[in-house]
């Protein structure tokens, strides 16, 4: 078959490719290195401070410690009203709403924005990225006043329901872009085969989307992780905080604030990010390329 | 329970929704109708107690700032608190200072302001004048202030009311680390009597005879002003409200710091922006002979510094009219007008102020305590460094002149301008004396509009 | 630029054809309607969000934007007044230098970098996962209340930087984070060091290119040179519009790391005084509200403008693969 022929004479042709520019691979590798040390300075400064008393931080800026304080862990996990478990429970049950919540939402309106022709579609779509170019501040009191009303202070709800009402409209852009690049012609077949838009968006569009869903769920989970301000105004009970609010606790701007322990748990909080990116961007790598076209 | 799993928008829920939104568009579109939001609120409210089985029960939220150890204390005051009243329960709300004026304000806007709240001097004359806070002479059966002491009393006093009481006093001194003094070979300095030009004398003598900086220059805190005019007679703000200085007054106080930090007595202008708090300050890394600190930061200077320190009055304190020093109330407990239960709110600051077992557990971390009876009781279970602020306030306070007013409506601005200005003037982009007059300026506009 | 953003004519039959035969006008009827309907439903969600959620506030930042809200007194109608007010508020103008400079320094050194090791790495380097994650990790910090303190350690009077530098030489440096005329070039590489955003949805762009265009055009005897242009960069074309808009509105709107780092001051003399910040600071700080409002609706009028233009011009330079 004309496939296989064809197969075999690109990998003969990468082979012969590779073998002649090792050199060159190496130098690569060697950038790439130097680059990422360049990058992760600052976050292996932390990593180290981590382990240092909190007096020596300062004292001593290197990279190595000289006397090693792993107690920054403990006391940083128990230095709270609640263990940093607790925090990082509640952190994940709002990320998790939300990813949930913005794949399905904003991958619909994607799909009707990227796919189908209906009245008054430059107008929303106009609507929906002015939607996202208000800074924050000047429409945190009317949401606070709404979910005030609604009885929603100090729940989940007002951090996860707008997720799945599609409210971070960013996402919602960025598949439109991922869709609008898939050749229309896979959906033009199925509608020959009379698929109908709801078969045609969960049976072909999203699978194909997978690059541009887990990309989506990867920034929804940092952005929700991440997130201050809407946490602090929304969650004022301390057993409700996540963990950016607790990660505040520590800090004393006025006074002493617990570096050590700061940094510890910052660095622990960086865990289920990393985490989930590291599983998440396994599923950059599927897509068209490897589904292929029927 | 805290996340249901219905989130299906039900046609009650949407209704809610759009009738929140009315009332927001109608709250903003009325003109001069105080009363929209405050209803709101009210109706909200309202639902809570309909819940409630008991009517007895009575919730309480108390907000504060701060770090882990004051969020640890005072669960602990409340939970004593409750233990003696089972009927009242305290909800904390709590987070770092930044913070918590954001959450404030958002929540005060909504309606749903904590009934009881810290409050600060920088933001209390705005809450005060806004109808925001509860005069606390409307509660005088419950909340007793008769042991408080005067001088912090009167920080509380806004148009005849009184809307906030002092939890506590500390005072703005300098803060001189003594093992870089000894390797200087320089005496520490009288500081009854040492004047500005014997305080720039001695920036200098250290610099110049050892590795160390003679001083941290510190231009932008408007209590280092505010004693400085105080000396010569003058005030930040007048009774009236409007600023009480002249601008040489200021021009001479930026003068001083410029002139150590042009001959290299003190950082440059680029290492002063570095400074992040205490923890990373001259002072407590034993690179600097001494620096200007409230009293109750002597703590987190002296976790940090191997050196011991040592707090010094105000250079001039005898030189000119009048001692500039003062005590300032740290912060202060006020009511919130919004509350429902202003009775109950009123048990509990009198708890947290009167209380010996709640200020044996407070210490002097919400500063030393205001009431006079509780400060001396509790004087012999300080920590060293606490026992040192004690004894150096007791030994200021018969030398103090009258405290300063209350700061004026829109001095919430003031600190941010002052800090701009003096860093244009420590950069050299614009001169002490023009600096000056820029400040009042800008600072007037501020607290006149 | 390549005349069609579409592959190559294939030898290989499984290769898509380049030109779609018209599709048949349908008649406004039935099927639009239906069509019309379909779409609703899908939008359904983001109606109710729209409706429930987002154009109360904003409405209500609107209208607010005409008043002396203080946040805690009811508003009064002020008409125009703070939209008169910014004329004359020369902090403001300052910030709008300040953001101005900073939008169009690093979101163009942002993408760039971003695009260019996206590119590098999807050549199939070994340890590619690896890479990825160690570029990413800075963004993952956000806004982080360790960045003010790992940024002064960098850029900081005996900070890396200087020390680095020192070792080549230089002498007498600047502490550059605590510096009026170089803080917002800190402020610029903090936000650049953040590339790994878009550089991941540059990577999901990259993937989901169809290999058979490259192996169709291999076979054709396209050089490397040539099928990065005729095919990578024209079927990238979308996702880079779409970074473009993102970074562009999301550098208007920074926030978080100025506050941060200037400590909520925008210090050292207002040279890192972006304009979200100022605003923020009147809101919050001066109990400005109604003026905080007005300048956030004038942020949002600058960003639409820009965002508008780069639509219209993206009808020149981008390539949908539905076109």
């Amino acid at each position: 078959m004309a496939t296989t022929d064809l197969t075999a004479q690109i990998a003969a042709r990468r082979k012969e490719r590779q073998r002649r520019s090792r050199p060159r691979r190496i130098l690569i590798h060697l950038g790439l290195i130097s680059f990422g040390l360049v990058m992760l300075y600052p976050l292996l400064w932390m990593l180290a401070s981590s382990f240092k008393p909190t007096e020596v931080i300062f004292r001593e800026p290197g990279l190595l410690p000289s006397a090693l304080a792993p107690g920054n862990y403990v006391e940083g996990w128990n230095a709270l009203r609640n263990p940093f478990h607790h925090y990082i429970i509640n952190s994940t049950i709002v990320v998790a709403g939300s990813v949930v919540g913005n794949l399905l939402a904003c991958s619909m309106a994607a799909y009707a924005f990227a796919r189908l022709t209906f009245f008054g579609k430059r107008t929303f779509f106009a609507i929906m990225l002015g939607s996202i170019m208000l800074p924050i501040h000047v429409v945190i009191v009317p949401q606070y006043i709404l979910f005030s009303s609604l009885d929603w202070i100090n729940t989940f709800y007002p951090l996860i329901v707008p997720k799945f009402l599609a409210v971070d409209a960013f996402f919602i852009f960025l598949m439109v872009q991922f869709i609008r690049g898939l050749p229309r012609e896979l959906d033009d077949s199925a509608r020959i085969d009379g698929c109908g838009h709801f078969r045609i968006y969960w049976k072909i569009i999203m699978p194909l989307c997978t690059p541009a869903l887990a990309t989506t769920a990867i920034f929804t989970f940092i952005w929700t992780w991440n997130d201050f301000f809407s946490q602090l105004v929304f969650l004022t009970d301390p057993d409700m905080a996540t963990v950016p609010l607790a990660l505040r606790q520590f800090v004393d701007s006025q006074g002493q604030t617990s570096w050590g322990p700061l940094f510890a748990m910052s660095v622990i909080a960086l865990g289920p990010v990393f985490g989930f990116f590291l599983a998440g961007q396994r599923y950059l790598v599927r897509g068209i390329a490897t589904t292929g076209i029927k | 329970m805290r996340l249901q799993r219905n989130r299906r928008i039900t046609p009650v829920r949407l209704a809610t929704a759009s009738a929140a939104l009315a009332l927001i568009l109608s709250a903003c579109g009325d003109d001069g109708d105080d009363e929209s939001t405050d209803d709101a609120a009210q109706q909200a409210a309202g639902d809570d107690d309909g819940d409630d089985s008991d009517p007895e029960e009575v919730e309480l939220r108390f907000s504060w700032w701060g770090s882990d150890s004051r969020h640890e204390e005072t669960q602990e005051i409340i939970d004593l608190f409750e233990e003696e009243h089972p009927h009242i329960s305290i909800v904390p709300d709590f987070t770092d200072w930044g913070s918590y004026w954001d959450r404030l304000a958002t929540s005060t806007a909504g309606g749903d302001a904590p009934d009881i709240m810290t409050q600060e001097e920088r933001y209390m004359t705005d809450y005060a004048l806004r109808d925001q806070l509860l005069d606390l002479n409307e509660v005088s059966d419950v909340l007793d202030l008769s042991e408080i002491d005067e001088l912090a009393l009167g920080g509380g006093e806004i148009d005849g009311g009184l809307y906030a009481v002092a939890t506590g006093v500390n005072a703005f001194t300098v803060v001189a680390n003594t093992q870089v003094f000894d390797d200087a070979g320089v005496d520490l300095p009288d500081d009854t009597a040492w004047t500005w030009d014997d305080f720039y004398d001695i920036v200098g003598e250290i610099a110049e005879n050892s590795d160390a900086y003679g001083l941290q220059p510190e231009g932008s805190n408007e209590a280092g002003l505010k004693v400085y005019a105080r000396q010569r007679g003058e005030a930040l703000y007048d009774a009236d409200g409007s600023f009480g200085f002249s601008p040489q007054t200021l021009a001479g106080f930026w003068q001083g710091l410029l002139d150590a930090v042009e001959a290299g007595h003190a950082p440059d202008a680029t290492e002063v922006m570095e400074f992040e708090g205490p923890d990373t300050s001259l002072v407590a890394t034993d690179d600097g002979a001494m620096g200007f600190w409230w009293t109750n930061q002597l703590g987190a200077l002296d976790g940090v510094a191997e050196g011991e320190l040592e707090l010094l009055r105000m250079p001039g304190e005898f030189e000119h009219q009048q001692p500039g020093m003062y005590l300032k109330p740290a912060m202060f407990y006020s009511i919130s007008s919004q509350t429902e239960h202003p009775e109950e709110a009123a048990m509990f600051v009198d708890f947290l102020l009167n209380d010996v077992r709640a200020a044996e557990i407070m210490l002097t971390d919400r500063g030393l305590p205001a009431n006079l009876r509780v400060r001396d009781e509790i004087s012999t279970l300080l920590p060293e460094t606490e026992k040192q602020v004690s004894d150096f306030m007791a030994e200021i306070a018969p030398d103090l002149a009258d405290p300063p007013p209350p700061p004026p409506h829109g001095a919430g601005e003031i600190p941010d301008i002052l800090t701009r200005i003096w860093e244009e003037v420590l950069f050299e982009q614009v001169s002490p004396d023009d600096g000056a007059q820029q400040f009042i300026d800008e600072g007037s506009a501020a607290i006149g509009g | 630029m390549p005349s069609t953003g579409r592959a190559p004519t294939a030898v290989n039959e499984h290769a898509p054809p380049t030109h779609r035969p018209p599709r048949p006008r349908r008649k406004k009827s039935m099927l639009q309607r239906r069509e019309n309907r379909a779409a609703y439903l899908f939008l359904a969600p983001w109606f109710v969000g729209l409706a429930v959620v987002t154009i109360g506030p904003i409405t209500a930042s609107l209208v607010l934007s005409f008043t002396d809200y203080s946040l805690l007194e009811s508003p009064n109608w002020v008409g125009t007044e703070n939209y008169e007010r910014m004329l004359g508020d020369s902090r403001l103008h300052n910030s709008l230098i300040v953001t101005f400079v900073y939008v169009f320094v690093s979101v163009p050194l942002q993408l760039a970098l971003a695009l260019a090791l996206a590119l590098v790495l999807d050549r199939g380097v070994r340890g590619l996962p690896i890479y990825r994650s160690v570029y990413y990790l800075p963004s993952l910090l956000g806004g982080s209340v360790a960045i003010a303190i790992l940024w002064r350690l960098v850029f900081g009077t005996d900070g890396l930087i200087n020390q680095v530098l020192g070792m080549f030489g230089f002498e007498d440096l600047p502490g550059w984070v605590g510096h009026p005329d170089y803080a917002l070039g800190t402020l610029i590489v903090l936000n650049v060091w953040t590339f790994g955003s878009p550089m991941v949805i540059f990577l999901a762009g990259l993937r989901q290119i169809p290999t058979m265009y490259y192996e169709a055009a291999a076979v054709d005897g396209a050089g490397p040179l040539k099928r990065f242009f005729s095919i990578t960069i024209p079927l990238l074309t979308p996702i880079i519009f779409f970074n473009l808009i993102l970074q562009l509105i999301n550098a208007f709107q920074t926030f978080s790391q100025a506050f941060i780092v200037s400590g909520g001051t925008g210090g050292p003399a207002d040279s890192t005084m972006f304009y979200t910040l100022y605003l923020y600071l009147r809101g919050f700080s001066a109990f400005d509200m109604g003026y905080a409002s007005a300048l956030a609706w004038f942020l949002l009028l600058i960003i639409a403008g820009l965002t508008a233009v780069n639509f219209i011009a993206s009808k020149y330079w981008v390539h949908y693969g539905d076109d």
